[in-house]
Protein backbone atom coordinates (compact mmCIF):
# COMPACT_ATOMS: atom_id res chain seq x y z
CA UNK A 1 0.00 0.00 0.00
CA UNK A 2 2.94 2.28 0.54
CA UNK A 3 5.36 1.74 -2.26
CA UNK A 4 3.12 0.50 -5.19
CA UNK A 5 0.57 2.68 -4.81
CA UNK A 6 2.97 5.84 -4.87
CA UNK A 7 3.26 5.02 -8.67
CA UNK A 8 -0.59 6.21 -9.28
CA UNK A 9 -1.09 9.04 -6.72
CA UNK A 10 1.94 10.91 -8.55
CA UNK A 11 0.05 13.81 -7.37
CA UNK A 12 1.03 13.37 -3.36
CA UNK A 13 -2.16 11.79 -2.76
CA UNK A 14 -4.30 13.86 -4.47
CA UNK A 15 -6.31 12.48 -7.44
CA UNK A 16 -6.38 14.56 -10.92
CA UNK A 17 -9.55 16.42 -11.91
CA UNK A 18 -10.71 13.89 -14.07
CA UNK A 19 -10.24 11.43 -11.95
CA UNK A 20 -12.39 13.14 -9.00
CA UNK A 21 -14.48 14.56 -11.24
CA UNK A 22 -15.19 10.33 -12.87
CA UNK A 23 -15.25 9.72 -8.95
CA UNK A 24 -18.41 12.21 -8.34
CA UNK A 25 -20.33 10.60 -11.19
CA UNK A 26 -20.25 7.25 -10.25
CA UNK A 27 -21.31 8.40 -6.61
CA UNK A 28 -24.49 10.71 -7.92
CA UNK A 29 -25.20 7.35 -10.05
CA UNK A 30 -24.92 4.60 -7.08
CA UNK A 31 -26.97 7.46 -5.14
CA UNK A 32 -29.65 7.43 -8.01
CA UNK A 33 -29.58 4.01 -7.61
CA UNK A 34 -30.41 4.01 -3.84
CA UNK A 35 -32.75 6.01 -3.61
CA UNK A 36 -34.89 3.66 -6.16
CA UNK A 37 -34.25 0.91 -3.80
CA UNK A 38 -35.66 2.54 -1.06
CA UNK A 39 -38.25 4.28 -2.57
CA UNK A 40 -39.15 1.23 -3.57
CA UNK A 41 -38.58 -0.45 -0.24
CA UNK A 42 -40.85 2.05 1.86
CA UNK A 43 -43.39 2.13 -0.65
CA UNK A 44 -44.18 -1.48 -0.58
CA UNK A 45 -43.88 -1.29 3.46
CA UNK A 46 -46.33 1.11 3.66
CA UNK A 47 -48.61 -1.10 0.97
CA UNK A 48 -48.30 -3.81 3.09
CA UNK A 49 -48.94 -1.67 6.71
CA UNK A 50 -51.62 -0.04 5.36
CA UNK A 51 -53.35 -3.62 3.98
CA UNK A 52 -52.81 -5.09 7.33
CA UNK A 53 -54.74 -1.85 8.94
CA UNK A 54 -57.85 -2.35 6.48
CA UNK A 55 -58.26 -5.77 7.45
CA UNK A 56 -58.03 -5.67 11.03
CA UNK A 57 -59.87 -2.44 10.79
CA UNK A 58 -62.84 -4.91 9.14
CA UNK A 59 -62.64 -7.12 11.86
CA UNK A 60 -62.58 -4.23 14.23
CA UNK A 61 -65.65 -3.44 12.69
CA UNK A 62 -67.35 -7.10 13.19
CA UNK A 63 -66.12 -7.29 17.21
CA UNK A 64 -67.70 -3.34 17.67
CA UNK A 65 -71.20 -4.27 16.13
CA UNK A 66 -71.63 -7.93 17.62
CA UNK A 67 -70.61 -6.37 21.27
CA UNK A 68 -73.14 -3.79 20.36
CA UNK A 69 -75.89 -6.00 19.71
CA UNK A 70 -75.04 -8.98 21.38
CA UNK A 71 -75.10 -6.87 24.91
CA UNK A 72 -78.82 -5.59 24.34
CA UNK A 73 -80.06 -9.02 23.43
CA UNK A 74 -78.17 -10.35 26.71
CA UNK A 75 -80.17 -7.57 28.66
CA UNK A 76 -83.52 -8.01 26.75
CA UNK A 77 -82.73 -11.81 28.12
CA UNK A 78 -81.86 -10.88 31.90
CA UNK A 79 -85.06 -8.92 31.77
CA UNK A 80 -87.76 -11.58 30.36
CA UNK A 81 -86.11 -13.92 32.73
CA UNK A 82 -86.85 -12.00 35.86
CA UNK A 83 -90.32 -10.98 34.80
CA UNK A 84 -90.86 -14.61 34.49
CA UNK A 85 -89.81 -15.58 37.66
CA UNK A 86 -90.73 -12.47 39.07
CA UNK A 87 -94.23 -12.13 37.53
CA UNK A 88 -93.85 -8.56 36.78
CA UNK A 89 -94.53 -9.25 32.47
CA UNK A 90 -93.11 -6.81 31.10
CA UNK A 91 -91.41 -3.94 33.04
CA UNK A 92 -88.40 -5.69 33.86
CA UNK A 93 -87.97 -7.03 30.13
CA UNK A 94 -88.02 -3.31 28.98
CA UNK A 95 -85.70 -1.72 31.96
CA UNK A 96 -82.74 -3.93 31.08
CA UNK A 97 -83.81 -4.09 27.57
CA UNK A 98 -82.85 -0.01 28.20
CA UNK A 99 -79.85 -1.18 30.51
CA UNK A 100 -78.52 -3.28 27.67
CA UNK A 101 -78.44 -0.88 25.45
CA UNK A 102 -76.26 1.62 27.60
CA UNK A 103 -74.01 -1.96 28.24
CA UNK A 104 -73.90 -2.28 24.01
CA UNK A 105 -72.55 1.52 24.08
CA UNK A 106 -70.66 1.05 26.99
CA UNK A 107 -69.07 -1.66 25.29
CA UNK A 108 -68.73 0.38 21.40
CA UNK A 109 -66.84 2.95 23.64
CA UNK A 110 -64.45 0.37 24.90
CA UNK A 111 -63.94 -1.38 21.96
CA UNK A 112 -63.06 2.42 20.02
CA UNK A 113 -60.31 2.81 22.94
CA UNK A 114 -58.72 -0.41 22.47
CA UNK A 115 -58.76 0.24 18.50
CA UNK A 116 -57.51 3.68 19.22
CA UNK A 117 -54.61 2.61 21.78
CA UNK A 118 -53.86 -0.62 18.84
CA UNK A 119 -53.46 1.81 15.81
CA UNK A 120 -51.39 4.07 18.22
CA UNK A 121 -49.36 0.79 19.36
CA UNK A 122 -48.86 -0.34 15.61
CA UNK A 123 -48.23 2.49 13.71
CA UNK A 124 -47.94 5.49 15.75
CA UNK A 125 -50.75 7.14 13.88
CA UNK A 126 -53.30 9.21 16.09
CA UNK A 127 -56.94 8.67 14.92
CA UNK A 128 -58.44 10.72 16.60
CA UNK A 129 -57.89 11.13 20.41
CA UNK A 130 -60.49 12.40 23.46
CA UNK A 131 -60.49 16.53 23.28
CA UNK A 132 -60.73 17.73 26.99
CA UNK A 133 -64.39 18.02 27.65
CA UNK A 134 -66.16 21.87 28.67
CA UNK A 135 -67.33 20.49 31.23
CA UNK A 136 -64.17 18.86 32.34
CA UNK B 1 -82.05 -23.50 -7.30
CA UNK B 2 -79.30 -25.25 -4.75
CA UNK B 3 -80.62 -25.43 -1.49
CA UNK B 4 -77.87 -22.97 0.25
CA UNK B 5 -78.58 -24.23 3.73
CA UNK B 6 -77.62 -27.65 3.14
CA UNK B 7 -74.20 -27.62 3.33
CA UNK B 8 -74.58 -26.56 6.63
CA UNK B 9 -76.57 -30.10 7.54
CA UNK B 10 -75.80 -32.10 10.83
CA UNK B 11 -75.23 -35.77 9.12
CA UNK B 12 -75.39 -38.64 12.05
CA UNK B 13 -72.83 -41.12 11.21
CA UNK B 14 -72.00 -43.16 14.11
CA UNK B 15 -74.80 -43.37 17.08
CA UNK B 16 -73.52 -43.41 20.05
CA UNK B 17 -75.23 -42.47 23.55
CA UNK B 18 -72.78 -41.54 26.49
CA UNK B 19 -74.79 -41.94 29.81
CA UNK B 20 -78.31 -41.38 28.72
CA UNK B 21 -77.02 -37.92 26.85
CA UNK B 22 -76.67 -38.14 22.36
CA UNK B 23 -73.36 -38.12 21.81
CA UNK B 24 -74.02 -39.34 18.36
CA UNK B 25 -70.43 -39.27 16.08
CA UNK B 26 -71.27 -36.13 13.62
CA UNK B 27 -70.04 -35.02 10.65
CA UNK B 28 -69.50 -32.13 12.75
CA UNK B 29 -67.75 -34.12 15.01
CA UNK B 30 -65.34 -35.93 12.66
CA UNK B 31 -64.29 -32.40 10.90
CA UNK B 32 -63.04 -31.44 14.43
CA UNK B 33 -61.42 -34.74 14.51
CA UNK B 34 -60.01 -34.14 11.62
CA UNK B 35 -58.76 -30.65 12.57
CA UNK B 36 -57.01 -31.92 15.59
CA UNK B 37 -55.29 -35.14 13.90
CA UNK B 38 -54.02 -32.54 11.13
CA UNK B 39 -52.69 -29.44 13.87
CA UNK B 40 -50.89 -32.01 15.86
CA UNK B 41 -49.67 -34.41 13.23
CA UNK B 42 -48.39 -31.24 10.94
CA UNK B 43 -46.65 -29.72 14.80
CA UNK B 44 -45.48 -33.10 15.39
CA UNK B 45 -44.17 -33.88 11.97
CA UNK B 46 -42.61 -30.68 11.37
CA UNK B 47 -40.58 -30.16 15.18
CA UNK B 48 -38.86 -33.84 14.39
CA UNK B 49 -35.48 -32.25 13.49
CA UNK B 50 -35.71 -29.74 15.66
CA UNK B 51 -32.43 -27.85 14.31
CA UNK B 52 -31.19 -24.45 14.73
CA UNK B 53 -31.24 -24.25 11.28
CA UNK B 54 -35.33 -24.79 10.57
CA UNK B 55 -36.37 -26.37 7.56
CA UNK B 56 -39.55 -25.06 5.89
CA UNK B 57 -42.02 -26.99 7.48
CA UNK B 58 -40.23 -26.35 11.24
CA UNK B 59 -40.05 -22.33 10.13
CA UNK B 60 -44.09 -22.63 9.22
CA UNK B 61 -44.46 -24.12 13.27
CA UNK B 62 -42.08 -21.57 14.34
CA UNK B 63 -44.15 -18.55 12.45
CA UNK B 64 -47.25 -20.04 14.40
CA UNK B 65 -45.51 -19.96 17.45
CA UNK B 66 -44.64 -16.63 17.17
CA UNK B 67 -47.22 -14.99 15.86
CA UNK B 68 -49.93 -16.39 18.40
CA UNK B 69 -46.95 -15.29 21.14
CA UNK B 70 -46.70 -11.79 20.03
CA UNK B 71 -50.59 -11.89 20.33
CA UNK B 72 -50.63 -12.65 24.08
CA UNK B 73 -47.81 -10.58 24.83
CA UNK B 74 -49.57 -7.36 22.86
CA UNK B 75 -52.18 -8.32 24.47
CA UNK B 76 -51.54 -9.37 28.11
CA UNK B 77 -47.69 -8.08 28.32
CA UNK B 78 -47.97 -4.14 29.39
CA UNK B 79 -45.62 -2.86 30.99
CA UNK B 80 -44.15 -6.53 31.76
CA UNK B 81 -40.86 -7.92 30.59
CA UNK B 82 -40.47 -10.17 27.19
CA UNK B 83 -41.06 -13.48 28.57
CA UNK B 84 -44.01 -12.91 31.17
CA UNK B 85 -40.92 -13.78 34.35
CA UNK B 86 -42.97 -13.32 37.44
CA UNK B 87 -46.12 -12.63 35.90
CA UNK B 88 -47.12 -15.90 34.23
CA UNK B 89 -49.17 -14.66 31.40
CA UNK B 90 -47.37 -16.80 29.26
CA UNK B 91 -49.25 -19.77 31.30
CA UNK B 92 -51.97 -18.95 29.32
CA UNK B 93 -50.45 -19.15 26.01
CA UNK B 94 -51.36 -22.81 25.37
CA UNK B 95 -54.71 -22.18 25.79
CA UNK B 96 -54.82 -19.45 23.04
CA UNK B 97 -52.88 -20.95 20.85
CA UNK B 98 -54.69 -24.10 20.85
CA UNK B 99 -57.75 -21.98 20.58
CA UNK B 100 -56.41 -20.06 17.51
CA UNK B 101 -54.96 -23.43 15.75
CA UNK B 102 -58.03 -25.05 15.79
CA UNK B 103 -60.45 -22.48 15.08
CA UNK B 104 -58.30 -21.73 11.91
CA UNK B 105 -57.91 -24.91 10.66
CA UNK B 106 -61.97 -25.66 11.13
CA UNK B 107 -62.43 -22.12 9.21
CA UNK B 108 -60.05 -23.51 6.24
CA UNK B 109 -61.21 -27.16 6.29
CA UNK B 110 -64.20 -25.24 5.57
CA UNK B 111 -62.80 -23.11 2.23
CA UNK B 112 -62.28 -26.50 0.76
CA UNK B 113 -65.40 -27.43 -1.88
CA UNK B 114 -67.21 -30.26 -0.34
CA UNK B 115 -66.19 -29.73 3.31
CA UNK B 116 -67.96 -28.93 6.51
CA UNK B 117 -67.67 -25.88 8.12
CA UNK B 118 -68.18 -26.88 12.01
CA UNK B 119 -67.40 -23.29 12.90
CA UNK B 120 -70.39 -22.36 11.04
CA UNK B 121 -72.60 -24.11 13.86
CA UNK B 122 -73.34 -21.87 16.77
CA UNK B 123 -73.31 -25.24 19.13
CA UNK B 124 -68.93 -25.50 18.49
CA UNK B 125 -68.34 -21.50 18.58
CA UNK B 126 -70.28 -21.16 21.70
CA UNK B 127 -68.90 -24.05 23.34
CA UNK B 128 -65.54 -22.38 22.61
CA UNK B 129 -66.96 -19.19 23.47
CA UNK B 130 -68.10 -20.86 27.17
CA UNK B 131 -64.87 -22.37 28.04
CA UNK B 132 -62.98 -19.14 27.72
CA UNK B 133 -65.91 -17.67 29.67
CA UNK B 134 -65.53 -20.38 32.57
CA UNK B 135 -61.51 -20.03 32.24
CA UNK B 136 -61.60 -16.08 32.73
CA UNK B 137 -64.17 -16.45 36.00
CA UNK B 138 -62.21 -19.16 37.53
CA UNK B 139 -58.87 -17.95 36.96
CA UNK B 140 -60.40 -14.27 38.24
CA UNK B 141 -61.31 -15.73 41.27
CA UNK B 142 -58.56 -17.67 41.74
CA UNK B 143 -55.91 -15.05 41.64
CA UNK B 144 -58.00 -11.65 42.88
CA UNK B 145 -60.50 -13.84 44.89
CA UNK B 146 -63.14 -11.27 45.64
CA UNK B 147 -61.39 -8.39 44.34
CA UNK B 148 -61.98 -9.80 41.07
CA UNK B 149 -66.01 -7.95 41.13
CA UNK B 150 -63.78 -4.68 40.81
CA UNK B 151 -64.30 -5.65 37.81
CA UNK B 152 -68.17 -4.09 37.91
CA UNK B 153 -67.31 -1.74 39.95
CA UNK B 154 -65.50 1.80 37.92
CA UNK B 155 -63.70 3.95 40.28
CA UNK B 156 -64.44 7.51 40.66
CA UNK B 157 -68.44 6.49 40.48
CA UNK B 158 -70.71 8.95 42.57
CA UNK B 159 -72.67 5.94 45.09
CA UNK B 160 -76.03 7.34 43.77
CA UNK B 161 -75.39 5.67 40.23
CA UNK B 162 -73.28 2.81 41.18
CA UNK B 163 -76.54 0.66 40.97
CA UNK B 164 -76.93 1.63 37.79
CA UNK B 165 -73.36 1.36 36.29
CA UNK B 166 -72.82 -2.00 37.92
CA UNK B 167 -76.03 -3.91 36.75
CA UNK B 168 -74.66 -2.01 33.07
CA UNK B 169 -71.24 -3.64 33.69
CA UNK B 170 -72.52 -6.84 34.51
CA UNK B 171 -74.52 -6.98 31.13
CA UNK B 172 -71.85 -6.19 29.39
CA UNK B 173 -69.82 -8.46 30.94
CA UNK B 174 -72.55 -10.55 30.76
CA UNK B 175 -72.90 -10.26 26.96
CA UNK B 176 -69.04 -11.02 26.30
CA UNK B 177 -69.45 -14.81 25.19
CA UNK B 178 -72.35 -14.02 23.14
CA UNK B 179 -70.69 -11.60 20.92
CA UNK B 180 -67.60 -13.80 20.93
CA UNK B 181 -69.25 -16.77 19.31
CA UNK B 182 -71.65 -15.06 17.36
CA UNK B 183 -69.11 -13.35 15.83
CA UNK B 184 -67.56 -16.49 14.58
CA UNK B 185 -70.18 -18.59 13.68
CA UNK B 186 -72.19 -15.30 11.44
CA UNK B 187 -69.60 -14.87 10.02
CA UNK B 188 -68.82 -18.16 8.70
CA UNK B 189 -72.67 -19.13 8.21
CA UNK B 190 -73.49 -15.84 6.37
CA UNK B 191 -69.63 -15.95 4.36
CA UNK B 192 -70.75 -19.52 3.21
CA UNK B 193 -74.42 -18.93 2.11
CA UNK B 194 -73.15 -15.90 -0.23
CA UNK B 195 -70.61 -18.23 -1.68
CA UNK B 196 -73.42 -20.76 -2.48
CA UNK B 197 -75.64 -18.35 -3.90
CA UNK B 198 -73.67 -16.97 -6.30
CA UNK B 199 -72.31 -20.39 -7.04
CA UNK B 200 -75.97 -21.06 -7.80
CA UNK B 201 -76.81 -17.95 -10.01
CA UNK B 202 -74.02 -19.15 -12.07
CA UNK B 203 -75.73 -22.90 -12.95
CA UNK B 204 -79.19 -20.63 -13.22
CA UNK B 205 -78.29 -18.49 -15.83
CA UNK B 206 -76.05 -21.12 -17.57
CA UNK B 207 -78.92 -23.31 -17.28
CA UNK B 208 -81.23 -20.81 -18.47
CA UNK B 209 -79.48 -21.02 -21.85
CA UNK B 210 -78.79 -18.56 -25.01
CA UNK B 211 -78.06 -15.15 -23.78
CA UNK B 212 -78.69 -15.33 -19.77
CA UNK B 213 -75.68 -18.08 -20.52
CA UNK B 214 -73.15 -14.76 -20.88
CA UNK B 215 -74.05 -13.25 -18.17
CA UNK B 216 -73.16 -15.99 -15.70
CA UNK B 217 -69.59 -14.40 -15.98
CA UNK B 218 -70.80 -11.82 -13.34
CA UNK B 219 -71.56 -14.19 -10.38
CA UNK B 220 -68.61 -15.94 -11.18
CA UNK B 221 -66.42 -12.76 -11.17
CA UNK B 222 -68.10 -12.14 -7.44
CA UNK B 223 -68.26 -15.96 -6.41
CA UNK B 224 -64.22 -15.77 -7.45
CA UNK B 225 -63.56 -12.42 -5.37
CA UNK B 226 -66.03 -14.00 -2.23
CA UNK B 227 -63.43 -16.63 -2.03
CA UNK B 228 -60.81 -14.44 -1.86
CA UNK B 229 -62.45 -12.31 0.97
CA UNK B 230 -64.00 -15.96 2.62
CA UNK B 231 -60.35 -16.50 2.91
CA UNK B 232 -59.68 -13.51 4.74
CA UNK B 233 -62.39 -13.61 7.01
CA UNK B 234 -61.59 -17.31 7.74
CA UNK B 235 -58.14 -15.89 8.79
CA UNK B 236 -58.93 -13.00 10.65
CA UNK B 237 -62.01 -14.89 12.81
CA UNK B 238 -59.52 -17.16 14.04
CA UNK B 239 -57.37 -14.16 14.93
CA UNK B 240 -59.47 -11.96 16.29
CA UNK B 241 -61.44 -15.00 18.45
CA UNK B 242 -57.57 -15.69 19.82
CA UNK B 243 -57.18 -12.02 20.48
CA UNK B 244 -60.45 -11.97 22.31
CA UNK B 245 -59.73 -14.86 24.35
CA UNK B 246 -56.13 -12.82 25.75
CA UNK B 247 -58.19 -9.41 26.24
CA UNK B 248 -60.66 -11.76 28.68
CA UNK B 249 -58.03 -13.68 30.32
CA UNK B 250 -56.00 -10.11 31.24
CA UNK B 251 -59.20 -8.91 32.58
CA UNK B 252 -59.29 -11.56 34.62
CA UNK B 253 -55.70 -10.66 35.83
CA UNK B 254 -56.52 -7.13 36.35
CA UNK B 255 -59.98 -6.44 36.95
CA UNK B 256 -59.20 -3.28 38.36
CA UNK B 257 -58.48 -2.12 34.42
Amino acid sequence: MSNSSNGQDHNGGKLSPQEIAHFEHRVSELNKKLGKVRAGKIAKAESQGGSAVGGRGMSYGFKIGSEFVGAILVGAAIGYGLDYLLGTKPWLALAFFLLGFAAGVLNVMRGYQQLQGDIERQTGANIGKDLPDDDD
Amino acid sequence: MPDPIHQFEIKRLVPLELFGLDATFTNSALFMVLAVVLIAGFLIFSMQGRSLVPTRLQSLSEMLYEFVANMVRDTMGHGHDEHGHGHGYMKFFPLVFTIFIFILTLNMLGMIPGFFTSTSHLAVTASLALLVFVTVLIVGFAKNGVGFLKLFVPSGVPIYVLPLVVAIEIISFLSRPVSHSVRLFANMLAGHITLKVFAGFIIMLLGAGGAYGVLSILPLTMATALTALEFLVAFLQAYVFAMLTCMYLNDALHPGH
